[in-house]
């Protein structure tokens, strides 16, 4: 156990001055047992399954976070999407089940429960709508509770009927939670090629091929990249901006592994994944926007931008597969625009625009991600703006998320504060034009060529 | 196959004063509630009241419980004993190590490595030390960094294994 005191240095600056941490233990529940004829006996059984499984997991994570002085942020459940759970019951309120999954969160004291949650990328049943008639309801009523939809694939193409019908519970959300600056659209998220094994809210579930129970790992970590770029300097070449991220993503993503195998062992489960995603936070320096700027932009948002992005998201997967036997797919760069102060600092100085940001999710780990957009949004403007997002994850066989935030009442430049981890947003312009026609339309755009793989 | 849940459906359903259920049934909250209340007793059909099983986490856990603990990681070199890293860093004064040496000493823990470096009025010191089988790491880790203050120093007492993980292959 020879170690120097530069590594010792280095691992004990990442966890006190760089913000190194792990985002997220989450315990995924399989909650198709839980099926009954009957909604009220199925939330009984939902909330018992949860605290049965998920009573020792804030213990556990706290235990390790002691014995190894590694900081988890977040301890959270992610189940069955719930439009699965609820289909033989055939009820067309779903909305005690979220207040049934909000209770177990309660009880056993997790930050949030992700899985309110229906696949409608080729077309509903019953139960998906229903699931979808619920959401405004469901995340008003409720604190922990995190909903997400699958809209499109690659291999089923966009449901233009679904992400229509979505535009429409976003605006609902916003208008139920008005009071609260249309917080409930930020715990709401649609995905093009889905990720079933997801630990991050607001898209955080377990998919049907998952296992009875399991343990997902997320890896944050901005702030060590950052400083060692800082670290670096301007002069280097991109090659060695590549290979100082790869080296560090390695390092981040080693503590991601360890705390995965020892959450799972300690819980008596399957260690499933360990997702490497930068994910930023409001914190001064825990900004992905802060790297792109030391690669070599001059503000987040200026050409270039997606280049270095590209980059960065490419350097920290190669690093993390070294890392990890078990990479999760949303692993990169996440680029939540509230959430990272240098992202809001280039929109309030005009440098980072809705186009632009839609351009940089084409090579970002997931999507547009907490876009605060005018209250008045049409319908068929937010209906425009996801089918973009879910086109660029269709056609380029990649995950695309799209969590947008109509804030009622504000127009573009005003700025809301939702506070804590989710941080202040800056109401961006959606332009004056829409897609009344293509809206109206529906149907399906088809799956595209590259679906067509066998 | 066993039942999953017994329900307070279930419960006013049940023809019995008794219930009877599998040592797996978990039983809701809301059931235990319904049978208290109309005087309906559970029981485990292994015999006793009903307790609570443990989690039964589905058919990949006890694989998952073999093939983790036979994942390759960076090889440790200590035997049963737990290894622990020590880094201090504040301001310079004499009787800082003598110290941090005390607590360790008192816990058995013996120094295997030790590197400080002292630049102007401030210093750092690591330590790589070796906790004997048994002897809880929790305890001396918070003897530890209860030790110094904010305007003397600072230690951070962490397990081996992070740094193994971090800067071993």
């Amino acid at each position: 156990m020879t170690f120097s005191s530069r590594e010792i240095l280095e691992t004990v600056r990442m966890f006190e001055l760089e913000t190194l941490d792990i985002r997220t233990t989450t315990l995924g529940v399989n909650l198709l047992d839980c099926a009954d004829p009957d909604l009220e006996s199925t939330c009984e059984k939902v909330y018992a399954k949860i605290v049965h499984h998920g009573q020792n997991l804030v213990s556990v994570a706290n235990s390790i976070r002691d014995e190894f002085g590694v900081p988890i942020v977040n301890k959270r459940i992610a189940v069955t999407p719930i439009s699965l759970v609820a289909a033989a019951s055939g009820a067309t309120d779903l909305v005690p089940l979220a207040r049934a999954l909000d209770a177990a969160a309660k009880a056993i004291g997790i930050d949030f429960i992700g899985g309110f949650t229906a696949y409608v990328h080729k077309g509903f049943t019953r139960s998906d709508q229903a699931l979808f008639d619920s959401i405004p309801r469901a995340l008003d009523e409720t604190v922990h509770v995190c909903s997400s939809v699958s809209l499109a694939s690659t291999r089923a193409g966009i449901n233009m009927d679904a992400v229509s019908r979505f535009a429409e519970v976003v605006l609902e959300t916003a208008r139920r939670t008005a009071d609260r600056g249309g917080l409930g659209c930020a715990k709401l998220v649609c995905f093009c090629n889905t990720v079933e094994d997801n630990p991050f809210v607001a898209g955080a579930h377990i998919g049907i091929g998952e296992p009875e129970t399991v343990l997902n790992v997320g890896v944050s970590g901005p702030g060590v990249v950052r400083s060692a770029l800082a670290r670096l300097g301007p002069n280097p070449d991109l090659l060695a901006v590549a290979e100082t991220i790869k080296r560090t993503a390695f390092k981040i993503t080693r503590m991601g592994e360890l705390v995965g195998r020892e959450a799972a062992r300690r819980l008596g489960t399957s260690f499933g994944i360990v997702d490497i995603s930068l994910a930023p936070t409001p914190a001064d320096g825990d900004s992905v926007s802060d790297i792109l700027e030391l690669i070599g932009v001059d503000r987040t948002g200026a050409p270039g931008t997606t280049a270095a992005l590209a980059l960065l998201t490419d350097a920290v997967k190669k690093g993390g597969a070294m890392a990890s036997s078990s990479v999760g797919g949303l692993s990169g760069a996440f680029i939540p625009v509230s959430e990272d102060s240098g992202m809001i600092a280039a929109v309030r100085d005009g440098a980072l625009s809705l186009p632009k940001l839609e351009a940089m999710t084409a090579v970002c780990s997931v999507g547009l991600d907490m876009v605060a957009v005018p209250g008045d949004t049409p319908a068929d403007v937010i209906a425009g703006i996801i089918a973009d997002e879910m086109a660029i994850g269709m056609i380029n066989s990649k995950t695309t998320a799209v969590r947008i935030c109509p804030i009622p009442g504000l127009s573009a430049g005003q700025t809301v504060d939702w506070g804590g981890l989710l941080g202040t947003a800056i109401v961006q312009d959606p332009g004056r034009f829409g897609c009344r026609v293509l809206h109206r339309r529906g149907g399906r755009v088809p799956a595209p060529l590259q679906g067509y793989k066998n | 196959m066993p039942r999953r849940f017994l329900t307070s459906e279930d419960v006013r359903a049940a023809k019995s004063r008794e219930i009877l259920v599998d040592p797996e049934t978990l039983v809701t909250p809301q059931a235990l509630e319904a049978a208290k209340a109309a005087g309906v007793a559970i029981k485990s059909a292994a015999g006793g009241a009903y307790v609570e099983p443990a989690p039964d986490r589905g058919p990949d856990a006890a694989k998952a419980k073999a093939a983790l603990s036979a994942m390759p990681e960076p090889e440790p070199d200590l035997g049963g004993a737990t290894g622990v890293v020590v880094a201090v860093v504040g301001k310079n004064r004499p009787g800082i190590l003598m110290e941090i040496t005390g607590v360790l000493g008192a816990h058995g823990a013996s120094v295997l490595d030790i590197s400080q470096s002292v630049m102007g009025e401030y210093f750092q010191l690591t330590m790589a030390v070796q906790l004997p089988q048994g002897r809880p790491f929790g305890e001396l880790k918070a003897k530890l960094q209860c030790l110094g203050g904010p305007e003397d120093y600072v230690v951070r007492v962490m397990h081996e294994r992070v740094f193994r993980f971090m800067h071993r292959v």
